[in-house]
């Protein structure tokens, strides 16, 4: 490993990230807590009672949250996939080449970032009704898509803007195959960007409330739905016990993207 | 030659139409049924009139106007707040990040929090009842949770900001490192070495690279914050409320005739946010180039 | 553009309006008509419900709650009639109704997600107008003798005609601490005295909040001579009479309660916190065991006990309907029916502290000693003192205009 010219922390510095670490951390403290507290009134700082009920809770099948968890993933892994497939083709082409249209093409990619939520949500319903894709798991995966799919093409467009295409042409010319050059030109170096772009779809399609409960109908459950019912309900040992076990694989994608975030030497 | 600039252009929509197919298609084909919807062309009960009453009234609607004015004012204090937070956490922690990677993982934990846990957080902290309340009873400077300062479902809005600025500011500071990790410390160096001051260094230097990494975060996060409705929900009032909210209360309410108001306030929220994002957008354009004829 | 990007436009503006016209109606049966059904008798009910799966969306806000039917009330419905039970969880029944009006709109008239739900007041209400229920069918039900005619007349003023089946019952109660407050303002008047003396002390849930909307109810009633008065036809003089007195009492309140009546909580879980943190002294719910519920969780002190007005507190019932497009009409039936049995109500009673609006008569010897034999909580009011203290409900129009303009004359100040 290169040692730094400069290890040393400056104190500026070294303030910062103490107080991010204490205000990032803190929020899963008080969860923990909360989750464990079995009624936690003023002025205690600490509950004064212990229970696991929300655990157990969490645990029980016969709440619907691990299956809730199971097809929150399923979803959201789906959700990656097929935003990176349609996402790519389109980020190549947008950010390589130049055409008439483009700036519309991607400002139109915008909207689905920018739009408020109940707005689009009420007329992606309505739309998708007329489809006969409501109520399904496959219609919430599509509804997911459009939100995640222009993220994935502008990280993806950033890398293919750094990307150069003599590469691609010297492999051909030297007698590679359409398909072996992408699989060992094109996509290895893009692949940070790739990872970039997969986790961001995972936490878009992580992160959807109101398109969930709209197109799934309460049909399709995912971890949110059941975390805002339970907040709504005034358990909040349970909401937070959902939201704890809500944050998991989000960190696990997150830890896993770092990996490709290397600076450059 | 015409050939195969045709045939490119084949290639080029076959490359586009899955995704203009997904987002183009499905989105925009939903707005348009929304839009239908908030002018009564496609009524859930009743008969087709079409009628932009919805869309009329809020000039007249006193309501509307405070809400309006709250909504982008807050959301303008929240952005700022959170892009200069964000940009010196970044500028802070740049060098922290390449050694600790650990660092950069606990910077993306507000990333993985909801928004709404997020908003419940700093209830539970903020809140006349809250931690921080707690903390001070126990040091014995307040007896009861009526003499802690009201911070929550206030007439400003700081428990909301609070609770944005602590999801927006890493997000913009993790957009910001992206690109200072890519870029490297070349330029810097140089100009340290040609006895640049670490101001001139910011302002001349850094900033103009980050720019664009800032600005367009700072803009996604305008627009979310505008149209978000949970956070506002939780922890502001009912009157001035944010327009998100007030969509939301028309949204679920049981009398059917408020559904085209609802999808109405939502589209001028969309509306009103692209007008602030075009005027930005110029705006920054403009100073951009300014900044450029300094350098070279 | 060239004519290549023509043709492209071409088909992209075509593709948006063809997704913009409601699809075809695919090979689904739409449900059968009521009478006939009726032509087919119970017993073929339970047959034809045999190994189907019921979709019962129903509020899901409550661990003990869903535990309790997702478990016991599942297995139950599995061993007796075959029937596979699946909850469809919703944080408020306005979205089972959104959910069936888009439907309805967009055409999806048969293969519902929803086969039954549990249902009252101003949702029943934009239900039925919007004819969104499938029936009448209550009358068929052989557990329907077990209800009041009152029950089965009008839902907050509503006629229900037989479109929705009485499930349970619920009436307005306060909730307070003994221990801090040891004697609490028993009428509406001593209430306003009360808050005066303690500004800061009180405050209830934003209309339109469900439980907020009742407690204003209250001052409606007082100020229009009466429930009885407000329970017949909407009368717009009435209203216009009765509703300035209530706002001008309810702004003589304003100054003196949480916040200074500035702002509310949002939600009654949001009623609960300040309370449970002793920043109010008094909560308020439409659940009569709802104070004992949250000292069994932890959230209330053990201390807390719930009242109501000397001169009577709004009570309503709620119901179980069947949606216009339900998949099994045969299955929805036989769960009702069997959520509606006098045992099935009792234990439900004994579990989760909901009130059956059984009538005592018609019970048996076995169900009635079961019907005393329920253990209450410690701050639930028994049935006998609920029952002499209750309101019935004014009819839909006045509650929804009051709420209406409670948001003007009291939150806006207009």
């Amino acid at each position: 490993m290169k040692h730094g010219n400069k290890t040393t922390l400056h104190g500026a510095a070294l303030g910062a990230a103490v107080v991010i670490s204490v205000v990032a951390c803190f929020p899963i403290v008080l969860l923990a807590l909360r989750s464990l507290a079995r009624g936690w009134y003023w002025p205690d700082l600490i509950p004064q009672t212990f229970s696991l009920r929300a655990w157990k809770y969490v645990f029980d099948s016969s709440s619907g949250i691990p299956e809730a968890m199971l097809t929150s993933v399923a979803v959201a892994l789906a959700v990656t996939v097929l935003s990176l497939c349609v996402s790519f083709p389109a980020a190549r082409t947008l950010a390589l080449e130049e055409f008439r249209g483009k700036q519309l093409i991607i400002l139109l990619l915008t909207f689905p970032v920018l739009a408020p939520p109940l707005a689009s949500a009420m007329g992606l319903h309505a739309l998708f009704l007329r489809l006969g894709i409501t109520d399904s798991v496959w219609g919430v995966i599509l509804v997911h898509v459009i939100p995640a799919a222009p993220y994935c093409t502008f990280m993806l467009m950033s890398s293919f803007a750094n990307f150069d295409t003599d590469w691609e042409a010297q492999a051909r010319s030297l007698g590679a195959s359409p398909g072996a050059v992408f699989l060992y030109v094109t996509l290895p170096a893009v692949a940070p960007g790739m990872a970039v772009a997969a986790g961001f779809a995972f936490l878009v399609s992580w992160s959807q409330y109101l398109v969930t409960l709209l197109i799934g109908g309460g049909r399709v459950l995912t971890l949110p739905l059941l975390l805002v019912t339970m907040q709504q309900g005034g358990d909040t040992a349970t909401a937070a016990a959902i939201a704890i076990v809500y944050l998991a694989p989000a960190m696990v994608v997150l830890t896993l993207v770092a990996r490709f975030l290397k600076p450059v030497s | 030659m015409v050939s195969e600039v045709n045939s490119r252009g084949h290639r080029r929509i076959w490359h586009l139409a899955p995704l203009m197919f997904t987002v183009g298609l499905l989105f925009v084909g939903g707005m348009t049924l929304a839009v239908l919807q908030s002018i009564g062309l496609l009524p859930i009960v009743g008969p087709t009139h079409c009628s932009f009453a919805p869309y009329t009234s809020f000039a007249s609607d006193a309501e509307f106007r405070s809400s309006l004015v709250f909504t982008f004012g807050l959301a303008s204090v929240a952005t700022a707040l959170s892009a200069v937070l964000g940009l010196w956490l970044a500028l802070s922690l740049k060098a922290a990040v390449r050694h600790s990677r650990i660092l950069g993982l606990i910077l993306q934990i507000p990333l993985a929090l909801p928004h709404l846990v997020m908003a419940l957080f700093v209830m539970e902290l903020l809140a006349p009842s809250g931690l921080l309340a707690r903390f001070a009873y126990g040091l014995g400077m307040i007896h009861d949770p009526a003499a802690f300062p009201e911070l929550t479902n206030d007439r400003f809005g700081i428990a909301i900001i609070v609770s944005y600025v602590l999801k927006e500011a890493p997000f913009i500071a993790l957009m910001v490192l992206a690109v200072i990790m890519r870029i490297g410390e070349d330029y810097d160096a140089v100009a340290r070495v040609l006895g640049a001051s670490p101001w001139q260094r910011l302002w001349h230097i850094t900033l103009p690279q980050l720019w664009p990494a800032l600005a367009s975060s700072s803009l996604v996060v305008f627009a979310f914050i505008s149209g978000a409705y949970e956070t506002p929900l939780l922890l502001g009032r009912q009157y001035p409320a944010m327009l998100p909210v007030v969509a939301q209360r028309k949204f679920m309410d049981v009398d059917l005739a408020s559904r085209p108001g609802a999808i109405a306030a939502g589209i001028v929220i969309a509306v009103i946010t692209a007008i602030f994002l075009t005027g930005y957008m110029r705006l920054a354009r403009a100073l951009s180039a300014k900044e450029r004829a300094l350098i070279f | 553009m060239n004519r290549h990007q023509y043709r492209v436009a071409v088909l992209f503006i075509l593709s948006i309006a063809t997704v913009l016209t409601p699809a075809c109606n695919r090979k689904v049966q739409p449900p059968l008509t009521p009478a006939q059904f009726s032509a087919m008798g119970w017993q073929s009910f339970e047959r034809t419900a045999q190994r189907s799966t019921v979709n019962f969306a129903m509020w899901a806000g409550d661990e003990s709650r869903n535990r309790y039917f997702h478990t016991v009330v599942a297995e139950e419905l599995k061993q007796r009639f075959g029937i596979m039970l699946q909850i469809v969880p919703l944080g408020d029944t306005g979205e089972a109704v959104n959910k069936l009006l888009i439907e309805k709109s967009g055409g999806k008239i048969a293969g519902g997600s929803i086969d039954m739900l549990w249902i009252n007041g101003e949702n029943f209400r934009t239900a039925k107008q919007g004819n969104l229920l499938w029936g009448p069918f209550a009358a068929g039900l052989p557990s329907i003798r077990y209800f009041s005619g009152q029950s089965r007349h009008r839902d907050f003023g509503t006629e229900i005609e037989d479109m929705e089946a009485p499930w349970m019952r619920a009436q307005f109660v306060i909730a307070y601490d003994s221990a801090r407050v040891p004697d609490p303002p028993r009428s509406l008047s001593a209430l306003l005295e009360w808050v005066r003396h303690h500004p800061g002390r009180f405050t209830y849930p934003a209309p339109p909040d469900f439980t907020g909307s009742v407690f204003i109810r209250h001052f409606l009633i007082e100020c229009g001579g009466g429930a009885a008065a407000l329970a017949t036809k909407f009368d717009p003089q009435l209203y216009e009479r009765a509703s300035a007195c209530a706002f001008e009492r309810l702004n003589q309140m304003r100054p003196y309660l949480w916040r200074r009546g500035e702002t509310y909580p949002a939600s009654p879980s949001d009623l609960n916190r300040l309370f449970s943190n002793g920043e109010i002294d008094f909560s308020m719910d439409y659940g009569p065991s709802f104070a004992s519920q949250h000292i069994a969780r932890g959230d209330f002190p053990a201390s807390v006990r719930t009242y109501v007005f000397d001169e009577g507190t709004i009570g309503n019932h709620s119901y179980l309907a069947i949606p216009f497009n339900a998949s099994n009409v045969a299955g929805a039936m036989v769960v009702i029916n069997y959520l509606m049995s006098p045992e099935q109500e009792l234990d439900q009673m004994q579990a989760l502290g909901d009130i059956p609006p059984l009538v005592p008569e018609r019970l048996s010897a076995e169900q009635s000693a079961l019907a005393n034999g329920v253990k209450l909580g410690p701050a639930t009011l028994p049935m006998e003192e609920l029952q002499s203290h209750l309101l019935p409900e004014p009819d839909a129009e006045y509650t929804q205009r009051f709420q209406q303009d409670w948001l003007r004359k009291v939150l806006q100040q207009r």
